[in-house]
């Protein structure tokens, strides 16, 4: 066992143990089986879990997926401004080099958008900058002009001051980033946002570096704010994994034996700007927050990336939601803002009790075929 | 030489190499059956036991399965949820702590900051 990896295990043993640079600390948490091992940590603005058996890798698998977390940040986060995303807005387009890392995630948003026919585009960031989510939703909390949606239900005005709406700005569109392996061009005026893949593609990455890390042995379950990847050997009959709008709430209970599962919902990340009431999903053909029927998306994949991507896909796609779904394959769990819920495409509906086995896709549409896990440059079938 | 000299040793040849044609015969048979049962008690061994439709086919070309296959039926028995798929702008980080020898679990929970799905 590596030096830092024993260090976390035995600081675990002991009830928490520090990320890297001092980050937050993973903490035990007990879920009432004592056949698996399962931490958790606040991480890239959310939180993440680690769940594995056999109990003795949590060590290991979470100084694993810390390396994993650190390493998105610094590459990807749209809010650090160390980081190598931000480094690149800054040179206000051309053409760079990136790390292996950026030039994945970045694959994957194009490769998404490809897939989603545009539903999800990397290019929405000014869309986004544009409503007001332009930094750290804390960070805006505790500077009292803009906070998350409460507790209560209420919303913190944002935008105290009476500053008006900003004007919509739609997405330029992901068809003019050209990415080359690691090369990148970006026209000047373009702002990059990950959003809707980069939660999913660090949960992949971090059940592949835990794997890779005990070697294969057991299996492992990794959930970045919700969005679930699982690799390795499942628990007999597959993971227990809830479905919910909000943590806490009571929800589905379903099983995960491979794949994974996300969730988006417009139900959190609200502010208000301007008078108006607005959220985080946005479509990126208007550049306004998605208005459709549906608040919250549940989708099943093949892997995180696929179904973080449509989830947020089907948010955005409204009516054409359970269309779209239906001909990507994919099973989902839909709930409109009037409560009613669909379960589409193989999703176990109520009939099929709790703990019944969510069927997952054996395709990526974002990553290529192979053990590598790249991103697809073409979509399945050839053609571009 | 007399003819029937000639004729009992072509028969004893004969007899000879239908002998040594069953022989090998027979061990070719048993051969393959020792191979048949080889090969069979390898592929049970090796296939992966699936239960439910969720295993069956959901090995993903590019999927999070790689390293152990995926197998449902080999890992423990888990009988609580693990964790919660869920939107990501509200979070509840649990911590476990043991204070006097009981465990005390303390849920926060808070708006976090970037990530956005």
């Amino acid at each position: 066992m590596a030096a830092g990896a024993r260090e976390v295990a035995d600081r675990l043993a002991r009830g928490s143990a520090g990320g890297p640079g001092g980050a937050v600390p993973w903490q035990r948490v007990t879920t009432g089986d004592d056949t698996v091992a399962v931490a958790e940590r606040g991480a890239l603005g959310t939180s993440a879990r680690v769940a594995v058996w056999p109990p003795a890798s949590l060590g290991l698998a979470c100084a694993a997926a810390d390396d994993v977390l650190d390493r998105l940040d610094r590459q990807a986060s749209r809010f650090r401004p160390d980081s190598e995303l931000s480094w690149l807005h800054a040179a206000r387009g051309g053409m760079f080099l990136l790390s292996d890392g950026l030039a994945e995630a970045v694959g994957v948003a194009l490769a998404a958008a490809r897939w989603t026919g545009g539903l999800t585009d990397p290019t929405i960031g000014d869309a986004l900058v544009s409503l007001g989510y332009d930094r750290d939703f804390a960070a805006i909390g505790e500077d009292g002009d803009l906070a998350a949606i409460g507790e209560d239900g209420d919303l913190a005005a944002i935008g105290g001051d009476g500053t008006p709406p900003g004007a919509t700005v739609a997405a330029p569109g992901w068809q003019l980033v050209q990415l080359d392996g690691p090369l990148l061009r970006i026209p000047p005026g373009i702002r990059l946002d990950l959003g809707a893949t980069a939660k999913g593609l660090g949960s992949d990455r971090a059940v592949r570096a835990v794997l890779s890390a005990v070697g294969g042995q057991g299996g492992v379950l990794i959930s970045l704010g919700g969005d679930i990847a699982v690799g390795g050997t499942p628990p007999r009959d597959g993971w227990p994994v809830t479905v919910a709008e909000e943590p806490g709430q009571a929800g589905q209970l379903v099983r995960l034996t491979a794949g994974a599962v996300a969730t988006s919902s417009v139900t959190v990340r609200r502010w208000r700007r301007g008078g108006a009431e607005v959220h985080h999903i946005v479509d990126p053909r208007t550049g306004r927050p998605a208005d459709g029927p549906w608040r919250t998306a549940t989708v099943a994949a093949a892997t995180c990336a696929d179904a973080n991507a449509a989830s947020t896909a089907a948010i955005v796609a409204g009516a054409a939601a359970e269309d779209w779904l239906a001909t990507a394959g994919l099973p989902a769990r839909l709930t409109g803002h009037d409560g009613r819920v669909r379960d589409l495409n193989g999703w176990p509906g109520p009939e099929a009790g709790a703990w019944a086995p969510v069927p997952t896709a054996a395709d990526s549409h974002v990553y290529a075929a192979g053990p590598a896990m790249r991103p697809r440059t073409r979509p399945p079938g050839g053609g571009r | 030489m007399d003819p029937s000299i000639r004729d009992g040793a072509h028969r004893d040849g004969l007899r000879q190499a239908r002998r040594m044609s069953n022989w090998t015969a027979a061990a070719l048979i048993a051969g393959t059956g020792v191979a048949a049962v080889a090969l069979a008690h390898q592929a049970s061994v090796a296939a992966p036991a699936t239960t439910g439709n969720a295993a069956a086919g959901a090995a993903p070309a590019a999927g999070n399965t790689a390293g152990a296959g995926a197998q449902a039926g080999s890992g423990p028995r888990v009988t609580h949820s693990v964790a919660t798929t869920t939107a990501s702008g509200v979070t509840v980080i649990t911590t476990t702590r043991t204070v006097n020898g009981k465990t005390i679990v303390t849920r926060v929970r808070h708006a976090p900051a970037t990530a956005d799905n």
